[in-house]
C-alpha cells in the first residue's frame, strides 16, 4: 500500500500549464522533498495533495482512498505554512486544539493532546501566549504542534524554515530529522533549498517547468543526476561543467583539459558502452568541486594535473579555488593549509570515479 | 552650542503650538457659541452679544426643543424625531457592516471568476450621487410596501452603505493571508466558521471605522430622508429643518441652538467613544506574523 501516490496530475492556470503529468508514490513512514527553483509548481503540487486547489485532471490517492475530490478537512492531512499561519486571535492553546474542537473531539482528549504535543515541542510555557508574542522559532513549534496534534496520515510541509534566520534553521531542521524518525509519520515537504532537500529527504523529487526531473533516494541523485539541471541544482558550489571532447587512447575512453600549465587527461570509466558512441564527439564533464582537491598523496582513480588558481574562496573548513580549464571556470574545494595564492599554480587532484558525462545538445546524461 | 538648540527647539514647539491653539479656538468657536446661545433666555440674546457668557443659565431653550418646539403643524418638539433617527440607524449602520463584512470576506478569501469585475462594480456604487437614485429608489420602495417609513428609509442606506461598507472590509481583507484560511480549511472549518471564529474577530478596527462612517453618513442625511418619509416617520435632520423654518412670529435662536445640538449629539458621542479604538485599530492590529 502507498501512503500517497499522485497519478499524472496536470494543472493549468488559464493557458499556463503549471504542472505537467505528474507521478509519485511514496510508502508510509517516508519523507518526500519536493525541490526545485521557483515557479516550478512544487508548492502548487503541495496545494493539489492538500486539496487547496484542484487538479486540471489526474488522480491523488491517500492511502487506499481517492481524494481527489474530497475537500482538504475530508483528507486526513495536517499542513504546515511558511508563514506558519497561527490563528492570531487566538492563544497557543486554542491554535492547537482549533482542529480538534471543529472535529468534536471531547474536551478532555483535547486538554491531554494538547499537552503531549507541547511537551514534544517544548512549548508548554507558551500556550497561554498569543502569536503575536512569540519569536519567530516560538510559532514555527506551535504551526508544527498544531499539525502534530491532529496526527494526521500525511503532513504537509510549505517552506516551513524558510523564514528563520540562518542559524535558527539549521537547528529546527536537525529537529524536524529527530522528530521524523521518532513519529515515524509519512511527511510531504516543499523547499527551495537543496540543503535542507538532501539533509531531510528519503527521497527527493526535483522539479523544473511543471515536469519532475529525477525522482529517488538523495545520494543516487547526487551521485547520478540524470540531466545537467538537476545536477547543478543540488550541491553548492554548483557541478562543474567543463566541455570536452571524448578519445578513444590506449589506457581506454578519457577526455583531455587543457589548463594553464599542460594537459590532463580524464578517464571515463562509467558507462563506457554508451559513451563508445561519442568518441571523437564533444560532451559536458560533470565534476563536483570535492572532487578535485589538493594533490593527494596516495593514488588511485586520481589524476594530478597543475593548474593556476585564478581566484581563492575561504569558507572556514576549506577553501574553494577557482582555474580555468577548457575555457570554462572550475571550481575545486581544497583544504585550506595547502592553499597558494592567486595567480600562482597548483597541483590539483582530479577524481574520476564520479565523473557524469552529458549530453551538450539535450543536457541529459549518457548512460 | 547645547542651550542654543535647545531654545531653537522650544521656539519650534512654540510656534506647533501657537497654531495649534489658533485652529482649535477656530473650530470650537462655533460649537461655543451655540452652547452659550442655547443657555440664554430670548430677551439676553436679543441684547447682549454673541460671546458673552450667559447671565442667568436655563435649560428652558433645550426642554422646548426636546418636547414642545412646533416642527411644522405639530408641536411635540425633537423627540419622536430623535428616537426615529436612532430607529433608522442603529439596524441601518449594523445590517451594512455586516453585509460588507461578509462582501469582503468573500471578494477576498473565496475568489471567484469575476469577483474583481464585482468588486469594481460595487465601487461604482460610491460615486452614484444620491440624486440620481431618488425615483428609481422610490419606485422600489412603493413596490416593497415601505414607503414613507422608517423601515423604507433603513432600506435605503443600507443599500447605498454597502459600496462604501464592502469597500472598507475588503481592502482589509485583503491584507489577511490566504494562508490563514487555508490553514483553518485544513483544520476542518468551513466557509462560515472561518468568518465567524478567525476573520471577524480580527475585524474591530475595520469594524469601528466602518461603524463611524456609516452613522454619521446616515444620521447627518437630509435628502432621502426628506423624500422617502413623510409625517412623524422624518428623521431629526428633517425635522430639525422644519423646526427652524416654522416660525410663529420671533425666531427663537436659543431654541434653534439647543436643537441643532440635540441634533449633532449622538455623531459627537459616536466619535468620542469608539475615536480612541479607530486610533488604536490604525497603529496597532497588524495581522503579519
Amino acid at each position: 500500500m502507498h501512503a500517497l501516490k499522485i497519478e499524472n496530475v496536470y494543472k493549468s492556470f488559464g493557458d499556463t500549464e503549471v504542472l505537467k503529468g505528474i507521478n509519485v508514490a511514496i510508502e508510509p513512514g517516508q519523507f518526500l522533498i519536493l525541490v526545485g527553483p521557483s515557479g516550478c509548481g512544487k508548492s502548487t503540487l503541495l496545494n493539489i495533495i492538500a486539496g487547496l486547489e484542484a487538479a486540471t485532471s489526474g488522480h491523488i490517492y491517500i492511502g487506499e482512498r481517492e481524494v481527489t475530490n474530497l475537500s482538504p478537512k475530508d483528507r486526513d492531512i495536517a499542513m504546515v505554512f511558511q508563514s506558519y499561519a497561527l490563528y492570531p486571535n487566538m492563544s497557543v492553546r486554542k491554535n492547537i486544539s482549533f482542529g480538534l474542537e471543529i472535529r468534536k473531539v471531547p474536551k478532555a482528549e483535547q486538554r491531554e493532546t494538547v499537552q503531549r504535543v507541547a511537551t514534544m515541542l517544548q512549548i508548554e510555557d507558551l500556550l497561554d501566549r498569543k502569536p503575536s508574542q512569540l519569536s519567530g522559532g516560538q510559532r514555527q513549534r506551535v504551526a508544527m504542534g498544531r499539525a502534530l496534534a491532529r496526527d494526521p496520515s500525511i503532513f504537509l510541509f510549505d517552506e516551513p524554515l524558510s523564514n528563520l534566520d540562518a542559524k535558527l534553521r539549521v537547528e529546527m531542521r536537525a529537529e524536524m530529522k529527530e522528530l521524523h524518525q521518532r513519529i515515524q509519520s509519512t511527511v510531504v515537504y516543499v523547499t527551495h533549498d537543496q540543503i535542507e532537500a538532501m539533509t531531510l529527504g528519503d527521497l527527493i523529487a526535483v522539479m523544473k517547468d511543471g515536469i519532475i526531473q529525477q525522482f529517488g533516494p538523495p545520494q543516487v541523485i547526487y551521485n547520478a543526476p540524470k540531466n545537467m539541471f538537476v545536477a547543478g541544482f543540488l550541491g553548492s558550489p554548483s557541478m562543474n561543467f567543463i566541455p570536452a571532447v571524448v578519445e578513444q587512447t590506449e589506457s581506454g575512453l578519457g577526455a583531455f583539459l587543457e589548463g594553464g600549465a599542460g594537459r590532463i587527461f580524464i578517464p571515463l570509466v562509467h558507462c563506457t558502452q554508451a559513451l563508445k558512441a561519442w568518441v571523437g564527439k564533444a560532451v559536458v564533464l560533470g565534476i563536483r568541486p570535492e572532487q578535485i582537491t589538493h594533490a593527494p598523496e596516495h593514488e588511485g582513480r586520481i589524476q594530478i594535473g597543475v593548474c593556476r588558481i585564478n581566484r581563492v574562496e575561504l569558507t572556514g573548513p576549506d577553501a574553494l579555488v577557482t582555474t580555468c580549464l577548457n575555457k570554462t571556470d572550475v571550481i575545486a574545494r581544497v583544504q585550506p593549509s595547502s592553499l597558494c595564492q592567486v595567480g600562482e599554480t597548483m597541483a590539483l587532484g582530479f577524481d574520476t570515479s564520479m565523473i557524469v558525462a552529458f549530453d551538450p545538445a539535450t543536457e541529459e546524461a549518457i548512460v | 552650542m547645547n542651550k542654543a538648540v535647545g531654545r531653537q527647539h522650544r521656539a519650534g514647539r512654540l510656534f506647533i503650538y501657537g497654531c495649534l491653539l489658533l485652529v482649535a479656538v477656530y473650530y470650537l468657536v462655533p460649537l461655543f457659541v451655540m452652547i452659550m446661545t442655547s443657555l440664554k433666555p430670548l430677551d439676553e440674546i436679543r441684547t447682549g452679544s454673541l460671546l458673552g457668557l450667559p447671565l442667568n443659565p436655563t435649560l428652558e431653550a433645550w426642554r422646548v426643543a426636546w418636547g414642545s418646539a412646533c416642527t411644522g403643524v405639530s408641536c411635540e418638539g425633537l423627540k419622536g424625531y430623535f428616537w426615529n433617527s436612532v430607529f433608522m440607524v442603529v439596524p441601518a449602520v449594523v445590517i451594512s457592516t455586516m453585509i460588507g463584512a461578509f462582501n469582503g470576506y468573500v471578494l477576498t478569501q473565496w475568489r471567484f471568476r469575476g469577483s474583481d469585475v464585482l468588486f469594481g462594480a460595487l465601487l461604482l456604487g460610491c460615486f452614484i450621487p444620491f440624486q440620481v437614485v431618488l425615483l428609481p429608489m422610490a419606485r422600489t420602495l412603493g413596490f416593497l410596501g415601505i414607503s414613507g417609513s422608517v423601515a423604507g428609509l433603513v432600506f435605503v442606506h443600507v443599500i447605498y452603505g454597502v459600496a462604501f461598507t464592502t469597500l472598507f472590509f475588503r481592502n482589509f481583507y485583503v491584507n489577511i493571508p490566504r494562508e490563514l484560511t487555508n490553514a483553518a480549511r485544513i483544520d476542518g472549518a468551513g466557509f462560515w466558521l472561518i468568518f465567524f471564529r478567525i476573520v471577524l474577530p480580527l475585524s474591530p478596527p475595520i469594524i469601528v471605522v466602518s461603524v463611524i462612517w456609516q452613522f454619521t453618513q446616515i444620521w447627518n442625511d437630509f435628502l432621502f430622508g426628506v423624500v422617502y418619509s413623510a409625517g412623524n416617520q422624518q428623521p431629526i435632520t428633517v425635522a430639525l429643518n422644519n423646526l427652524v423654518n416654522t416660525s410663529t412670529g420671533v425666531k427663537q435662536y436659543n431654541v434653534d441652538m439647543a436643537a441643532a445640538i440635540i441634533a449633532a449629539l449622538p455623531t459627537l458621542v459616536v466619535y468620542v467613544v469608539s475615536g480612541k479604538y479607530f486610533v488604536r485599530g490604525l497603529t496597532a492590529g497588524s495581522v503579519k506574523g
